[in-house]
């Protein structure tokens, strides 16, 4: 059998252009869970409301998040909004805005649980030491949360970077994308290399979302 | 929008509908199995398995499905292995969905109490009759939640079927849109299919939350 | 069963129904017309980066190809940087549509259907269908193909639209991208693929295996710049520059700079189209 496409990689800067496309896909999630992280919270405390018409409305929205594919949501953003709005979104722009989308759905929830999940008593107790409310949710109930949501926020990373890959489909050059370039310009003179880039691929989100993940495992457990 | 150009392209959807449930339900089930077993092996402490479990799962959760989808479907070929379209994304949902659905059950089977697997077992029963009778419907009560996330998150990530040539819905909506440019008429189409698809599943999930919910606080 | 939940998932559809469906009240025709593309000094251009030797991107990340030598010559005499984009076939006309581009440099077959959609400037390139298919099983004629046989195609390509309305039955393999559907022909999962016959003929010359069995299907058409609908600053200096183009073989030299190495100088007079000028006998389109 002929080579599986390994030498492929160190011709030219084709490694380099690798880890540049996975760098896009890495700076894409980053910026949208930051994002998600600041609009999350405020979401999230609303959420607590006990108001039927935001109730109804984050129903709403939660719902969308839920049933929609990414996919679907990057399509209508990206194409969509030009269409209805006359707005001329870049592809990275649309994909964050999709992740965002989604990234402030979820971290809402997450924000939610967690402010419910605080017994009762710890407001009683703040009070009762004479904390207003906003001082008691200042320092009682705010760090709480943060420590419960910290590991999740960090698994809410590895699967926006996993999501990455489907902006591919909207034309951003990232890994996957550049690894297919590699491919083609290479078909001539090493048809095999498929199986060496896309099994290079694999392994690069595999290398960058495990450490992430275990990282969220570990706080969770220290933690809880 | 052009009302014609819908009733032209419904038949069309319809078809992409059929294919994404056929395949989706599909990738459901294999989940399963995978989930289960995995699960199975982790309950039991199987040696050397229990490795080869782990990293499985390790490995189909920590990376995408459209990268595992090009591997299965473009790459494998390379070494002599090829596979059908719908073979590789019956296998490939599955294959991720297992993972999922292993840590799933897992987190199922750590709520039950492990008094009740040590009763059962000074009943007298072997720990597969243990495992498949005592602990198993418990602990699937309590992943019932899990299990309905898991089952919208892979029917909604047969979106990416394109790349190994399966028309489901997002590739029946893109190439639409390709040949005929009616942007608008195949975004509202693909968006009120995905709403038939998915509603049903998201209403019957949470209902049977409720409901199991109800049977658990009871007893 | 909660109401609520019911309701907000009705209000929900309702919502993403009625946003997509105003799409439609508006024109379409977002675009940058020649004097805010050269005041921006940035010009956004179209090309496929995964269709060797057309446009694609080379080991140092370059882009390279057919298009790619018209694309820099385009911004050079605009004077202008030029960002490129890597597209699908089957985005090429919404990308235009949208202005998410200027022009479109893609391998851009000229039909009545797309030029309702966007304007094409003059044609550089005449292009057919063409099938090919692996040596031991040559398709000599779409008529040959058995039941259980497929074909691949590329999603939003010519090659796709002519095949669904001549031959309904055959039984299409779509895919995405370029290098997707050459990875499936040589990982033998179609009895043959059948896009532009300039891409098919690349294919066969450059991979071992593989002859194409159907040299030309269909009409005779051309291969053309296009820009937004209505773009009229843009379209007429694109059709001024291919005209002056002409004058000195920019062509020619394209040719022979990008396509000699794969097609040889056998192909030089079929391919190229110079000045926008075609001959007489073959514009039959319309």
């Amino acid at each position: 059998m002929q080579s599986l496409g390994l030498d492929v990689l160190f011709k030219g800067s084709n490694f380099l252009r690798l880890l540049g496309g996975l760098w896009v896909a890495v700076r894409i999630s980053l910026v949208s869970v930051a994002i998600s992280i600041a609009l999350g919270i405020p979401a999230g405390i609303l959420m607590t409301s006990n108001r039927k018409v935001v109730k109804g409305i984050f129903r709403v929205y939660l719902e969308i998040v839920r049933i929609m594919p990414q996919m679907v949501l990057l399509f209508i953003v990206y194409f969509g909004t030009t269409r209805v709005f006359g707005w001329n979104l870049s592809a990275e722009v649309s994909a964050i805005i999709v992740f965002v989308f989604w990234g402030c759905a979820e971290m809402g929830d997450l924000v939610r649980g967690a402010l419910i999940s605080i017994p009762r008593i710890q407001y009683e107790s703040a009070q009762a030491l004479g904390m207003d409310a906003m001082t008691s949710f200042r320092y009682v109930i705010l760090p709480q949360t943060v420590r419960r949501l910290i590991p999740l926020s960090i698994n809410l990373i590895t699967r926006m970077i996993k999501t990455t890959s489907l902006v591919m489909m909207i034309g951003i050059v990232e890994v996957l994308k550049v690894g297919q370039q590699i491919i083609e310009a290479n078909r001539k003179t090493s048809p095999n290399a498929a199986f060496g880039i896309f099994a290079v691929v694999l392994l690069m989100y595999f290398l960058i979302c495990w450490p992430v993940s275990r990282l969220a495992v570990y706080l969770e457990k220290r933690w809880a | 929008m052009e009302k014609e150009v819908i009733l032209q392209y419904l038949p069309m959807y319809r078809e992409a509908l059929l294919l994404t449930l056929k395949i989706g339900w599909q990738g459901v089930f294999l989940a399963f199995i995978f989930g289960l077993l995995c699960a199975l092996v982790r309950h039991m402490k199987i040696p050397v398995l229990r490795g080869v479990v782990t990293g499985y799962i390790e490995l189909f959760r920590n990376t995408p499905l459209l990268v595992q989808l090009f591997f299965l479907y473009f790459a494998l070929p390379k070494i002599g292995i090829r596979l059908s379209p719908e073979f590789c994304g019956s296998l490939g949902l599955g294959l991720l969905g297992g993972a999922y659905m292993a840590e799933t059950f897992r987190s199922g089977l750590e709520s039950v109490a492990p008094i009740q697997e040590e009763s059962a077992l000074s009943l007298g029963m072997t720990p597969l009759q243990a495992f498949r009778h005592v602990i198993l419907p418990q602990a699937f009560t309590a992943s019932v939640a899990g299990i309905v996330a898991n089952v919208i998150f892979l029917l909604k990530e047969t979106s990416v079927f394109s790349v190994i040539s399966l028309m489901d819905l997002m590739f029946t909506a893109k190439d639409l849109i390709g040949m005929y440019a009616k942007t608008m008429e195949c975004l509202t189409l693909l968006v009120v299919f995905y709403l038939i698809m998915l509603l049903p599943v998201s209403l019957l999930g949470s209902v049977l939350e409720r409901r199991l919910r109800h049977a658990e606080f009871g007893t | 069963m909660k109401k609520t939940q019911i309701i907000a998932t009705f209000v929900a559809a309702a919502i993403g129904t009625t946003l997509i469906g105003a799409g439609s009240v508006f024109a379409d025709g977002t675009f940058r017309t020649l004097d805010e593309i050269k005041e921006s000094g940035t010009i956004n251009i179209g090309v496929f980066s995964d269709k060797s030797p057309f446009g694609y991107v080379d080991e140092n990340g370059d882009y390279q190809g057919y298009d790619v030598y018209l694309a820099e010559r385009l911004g050079e005499d605009l004077g202008v940087e030029i960002n490129y984009v890597s597209t699908e076939a089957a985005s090429r006309i919404e990308y235009l549509q949208t202005g998410k581009v200027d022009i479109i440099l893609a391998n851009f077959t000229v039909t009545p259907e797309r030029a309702e959609e966007v304007d094409f400037a003059l044609p550089y390139m005449n292009v057919a269908l063409g099938v090919v298919s692996p040596d031991d099983a040559v398709v000599e004629s779409l008529d040959d193909l058995g039941e259980e046989d497929q074909v691949i195609v590329i999603s939003g390509t010519t090659a796709e639209t002519y095949l669904v309305k001549n031959y309904p039955d055959i039984h299409l393999q779509k895919y995405d991208a370029y290098a997707e559907a050459k990875t499936a022909l040589e990982n033998g999962n179609a009895a043959a693929w059948a896009n532009d016959n300039t891409e098919v003929i690349a294919f066969a010359i450059e991979n071992e295996g593989f002859t194409v069995g159907i040299p030309s299907l269909g009409s005779a058409d051309t291969i053309a710049p296009a820009v937004t609908k209505g773009n009229e600053s843009l379209l007429d200096w694109l059709n001024e520059e291919i005209v002056a183009l002409g004058e000195e073989q920019f062509f020619h030299a394209d040719y022979e700079a990008t396509l000699l190495d794969t097609y040889g100088a056998d192909y030089e007079d079929t391919l190229v189209v110079e000045g926008g000028a075609v001959a007489a006998a073959e514009t039959e389109t319309e």
